[in-house]
């Protein structure tokens, strides 16, 4: 069985749009503003992998200093006290919660990774048999920000034939 | 009260517990528990009030926590925050005795309008 893709760069928004409003930009003043630039770069990364009638990856990734930022904001710190554990568990937990909302636009019966954290560019991680079918790329504060999708490669066959 | 958070993130601890201050209930004895197996064993020592707990966590997931209290006649209210939410999760949740649930991210006033009626 596989499904088309049914979550696209706006459903990423407004789940980005829930994560801000709730946890890194609570008064509404530092929005992630979209760019639509898909090669800007990134140098830490979290992702879940997500498997069942649709198969593949919900990744997160940002600059060293956007990762910074959200985990002085999720952990009520100074962004100076942030520790490499403070980032990876902060940067997990963005993902976990990305990729729990996608989920929840897929259909019924797809189970969710735990989150599988990177402190390298996005790049440096390869997914095989998958492809990127849509992101949400943006800055925030000045600083990459990005979230994409990644469908296993057989989903995709199945679907054409 | 005792009221035990089950989450295998740190972070999502910290931010259960800061959420349930910024709700007005910061005075409530709160207990942590890292994984599915460690929120078992503390919903069963530590007898708390209340269980909040993800979902998804190494071990046991939080249902399963749930099912294996009540199976043995442990009836402390118990709900979930997580990130995922399908109808056949809340129908499972449902299924198995949970009290709320919560879905990430949350805010202040989401805690307060679920938790204001069991903790007063």
């Amino acid at each position: 069985m596989s499904v088309d893709v049914v979550v696209n760069e706006e459903d990423l928004a407004e789940v980005a749009g829930e994560v801000w409003v709730s946890y890194l930009d609570p008064d509404g003043v530092s929005p992630l503003v979209p760019t639509g630039d898909e090669k800007q770069p990134s140098e830490v990364h979290a992702s879940v992998s997500i498997s069942g009638p649709w198969t593949g990856h919900v990744v997160y990734a940002s600059s060293t200093e956007a990762a910074r930022k959200a985990a002085a904001a999720f952990l009520a710190m100074d962004s100076s006290e942030v520790s490499s554990e403070d980032l990876c568990d902060v940067l997990g937990e963005l993902a976990n919660i990305v990729g729990g909302n996608v989920k929840a636009m897929l259909p019924p019966g797809c189970l969710l990774s735990l989150p599988q954290v990177v402190l390298a560019p996005e790049s440096a991680t390869k997914y095989p048999n998958a492809e990127r079918i849509s992101g949400l790329y943006g800055v925030w504060d000045g600083e990459p920000v990005s979230i994409s999708m990644w469908q296993s490669r057989d989903d995709k066959n199945e679907e054409s034939a | 009260m005792k009221i035990l958070i089950a989450d295998d993130s740190r972070v999502m601890r910290q931010i259960v517990t800061r959420t349930l201050r910024q709700a007005g209930f910061g005075d409530h004895d709160l207990v942590e528990a890292a994984d599915g197996k460690e929120a078992l064993d503390k919903a069963t020592a530590e007898a708390p009030d209340l269980v909040i707990s993800d979902w998804n966590m190494p071990e046991m997931t939080g249902v399963e926590v749930l099912r294996t209290l009540r199976a043995t006649g442990n009836g402390v209210k118990f709900g979930f925050v997580t990130s995922e939410c399908t109808p056949e999760m809340q129908q499972q949740a449902e299924a198995a005795g949970a009290a709320f649930f919560i879905v990430k991210p949350f805010t202040a006033e989401r805690f307060d309008e679920v938790f204001s009626p069991i903790l007063g």
